[in-house]
């Protein structure tokens, strides 16, 4: 149940995706769960995920923050947030196409010839894309980075190396930041455009992550770009990089609330049927009250995300909010998601329900697109600056 | 031709209901609303004849408070094209939702008004027959099968002990039944477009139609609890059960 006012669109589109995620993706759980319990890939087969994309298409979830030019339905943040929350309700890998925060990079900030060669096949669906910025000494602190892109005619050399970037396999290019200034932290980074094969693009090592992901460790050597593969300005590219993970960061505040309120409606069904010592578990005040913090984060949750979204709608600057929302959903959904598996009791503990690797993904979600005590530094600092809140 | 869809806001179906504690009906605030599923099912059978060509003009048509607009915008984005709302916010009765839709028939001149065989909150089963009478159509109710040909339409009719097949001539009157066809969800394209689609605003009095109960709601209340049952252990203990304790065989 949504706790703002909707308009008449937002409300059909959230009911449409809700639709969709009951009817198509929840029934492929139990084959999900099977064959990741059993140590097989987590992730859709492709029989699994084409009748998935077909009926994307039919039903023109595609492209969904797109813009119109690009054939995408050009949804405000709000609705976006949305369609996150309602598919973040089951364990189903599935995101409809393309995943949107390097899009939104993109937009801001590539040139009319990359608009063409990356941008618009990237935003129809038809190429995929990576990003790269951390580094084995800098992830938190992204400022901190050491690959570095020196000027050797017309070329840039660019060597260092990068972790923990997701989706390499199957994408078609990166976006790789790197310093090309003498500038401290921020100052002199720059965003580069790299295709998939480009030579001293070396795929060094896949790192498998709990919560059934993967990610990859890339090594950069003498690999030469023109400057045309520069995305934006050069030196400047440290701005819509952070454009791009407040879009993240709110995005993980909606799935946050998404997988929360799975995990209690669980907990409500597992809290009304199973009886313990002639009572059942829904009486104990103990699941009661874990039951209430639930209902009261959840709604406070939903609030910040919508807030945010709304001011993001409106051109505004969500830096703070995306690191307060970063913090609080992150924490809320492995409460959350922890105390279900609690009144589950040995089958919360089963890999036959979708909670144990709702748990890993939230306990994952703590650290990237920056660690909780990162974003807790970042907005005492700001409300230290302030003197107020 | 036209065709006319009534759709209602109730409860919704995925929805356990309460009665309210002081038992004057069940709780409507604060609980998720949607259309009739009946009425989705209707909803669907004319866009289809729209897309087969039968139909050139479909009015979805709501009857209850403002937000029923919310039903209305959603057989818009299923695919009628234009929404009537008659704004009203107490109590309507069958036969008070059937008089608003013969006025509006008697204005709009469909050939066909394709209405839910009931609505799930009081399952009455009433407005589709009533409005068949006030309006002197045919009706061809609980319809699992519709064929619109020639000035005719052919209902298939689902009966106790099988299928009934009657022919009306147009206009006429169809209510549906679960097995009709499946709704479609409304696809993103589609919900934009609705908003594009007009929805006019009348009340029940620009329509010259009372709409004042005519029936007392005395008392509504939850159906008693039902105890737990037995477990037998063998056939013919079920058997003896059913003979000596029950005596139904």
């Amino acid at each position: 149940m949504s706790t703002i006012a909707l308009s008449d669109e937002d409300r059909m589109l959230q009911e449409l995706v809700a639709k969709f995620v009951q009817n198509e993706l929840m029934p492929l759980e139990p084959a999900i769960l099977k064959r990741e319990a059993e140590g097989g890939k987590y992730g859709l087969s492709e029989a699994e995920e084409a009748p998935l994309l077909a009926k994307c298409q039919e039903l023109g979830l595609w492209g969904l923050d797109v813009p119109e030019e690009f054939g995408g339905a050009n949804l405000n943040p709000v609705a976006r947030m949305l369609v996150e929350e309602e598919v973040s309700r089951t364990i189903v890998p599935f995101e409809f196409p393309p995943d949107s925060p390097n899009l939104h990079m993109l937009m801001a900030a590539a040139n009319e010839d990359q608009r063409e060669r990356y941008l618009k096949p990237y935003a129809e669906g038809r190429m995929k894309s990576a990003i790269a910025i951390s580094e084995p000494g800098a992830g938190g602190d992204p400022a901190g980075m050491l690959t570095r892109a020196r000027k050797d005619g017309d070329d840039w050399v660019i060597n260092g190396r990068k972790i923990w970037v997701s989706r390499v396999p199957y994408c078609d290019f990166i976006i790789l930041m790197a310093r090309t200034g003498e500038g401290k932290r921020e100052e002199g980074m720059t965003a580069f455009i790299v295709d998939k094969g480009t030579p001293g693009f070396i795929i060094e090592r896949e790192i498998p992550m709990i919560g059934g992901r993967r990610t990859y460790e890339l090594v950069f050597d003498e690999m030469r770009l023109k400057d045309s593969q520069i995305l934006g300005t050069l030196g400047r590219g440290y701005a819509p990089m952070q454009l791009r993970l407040n879009v993240r960061r709110l995005q993980m505040g909606a799935r946050c609330v998404g997988i929360s309120a799975r995990a209690v409606e669980m907990m409500c069904e597992q809290a009304k049927s199973r009886v313990t010592f002639g009572v059942p578990l829904a009486d104990r005040q103990a699941i009661q009250w874990w039951i209430a913090d639930a209902a009261v984060k959840i709604h406070a949750c939903r609030l910040m995300v919508m807030s945010a979204a709304r001011t993001m709608e409106d051109g505004g600057d969500v830096k703070n909010e995306a690191s307060m929302i970063k913090v609080f959903a992150t924490e809320m959904a492995t409460e959350i998601v922890d105390r279900a598996m609690q009144t589950f009791g040995a089958m919360g503990m089963t890999k036959e329900l979708p909670l144990q690797l709702f748990a890993q993904q939230v306990r994952l979600m703590r650290i990237y697109e920056g660690p909780t005590e990162v974003h807790r530094m970042a907005i005492a600092k700001r409300v230290l600056r302030h003197g107020k809140v | 031709m036209k065709l006319l869809v009534p759709v209602k806001r109730v409860v919704d179906y995925n929805v356990k209901v309460r009665v309210k504690s002081d038992g004057t009906g069940v709780e409507t605030a604060n609980v998720k609303m949607s259309m009739n599923p009946f009425d989705e099912i209707a909803v669907e059978e004319a866009v289809r004849l729209k897309e087969k060509g039968v139909v050139s003009e479909i009015i979805a048509v709501s009857a209850g408070p403002t937000a029923a607009q919310e039903q209305i915008r959603t057989a818009l984005a299923m695919g009628a094209d234009r929404g009537i709302l008659v704004e009203h916010d107490g109590v309507l009765e069958p036969i008070a939702v059937a008089k608003i839709l013969k006025a509006l028939a008697d204005k709009e001149q469909p050939q066909l008004i394709i209405l839910g065989k009931q609505a799930i909150d009081d399952d009455m089963s009433a407005t589709g027959q009533m409005l068949a009478a006030l309006l002197g159509w045919g009706q061809g109710t609980f319809a699992s099968k519709v064929e619109i040909a020639d000035g005719f339409a052919t209902v298939t009719r689902e009966v106790d002990g099988g299928l009934e097949t009657v022919k009306l001539a147009l206009p006429a009157i169809v209510t549906t039944d679960l097995r009709l066809n499946e709704p479609r969800y409304a696809s993103l394209p589609n919900i934009m477009k609705a908003r594009k689609k007009p929805i006019e605003t009348v009340k029940p009095a620009d329509l010259g139609v009372d709409v004042t109960p005519r029936l007392t709601v005395l008392k509504v209340e939850e159906p008693a609890k039902r105890s737990a049952g037995v477990k037998v252990g063998s056939v013919a203990e079920l058997v003896d059960k059913l003979r000596n304790e029950a005596k139904v065989i």
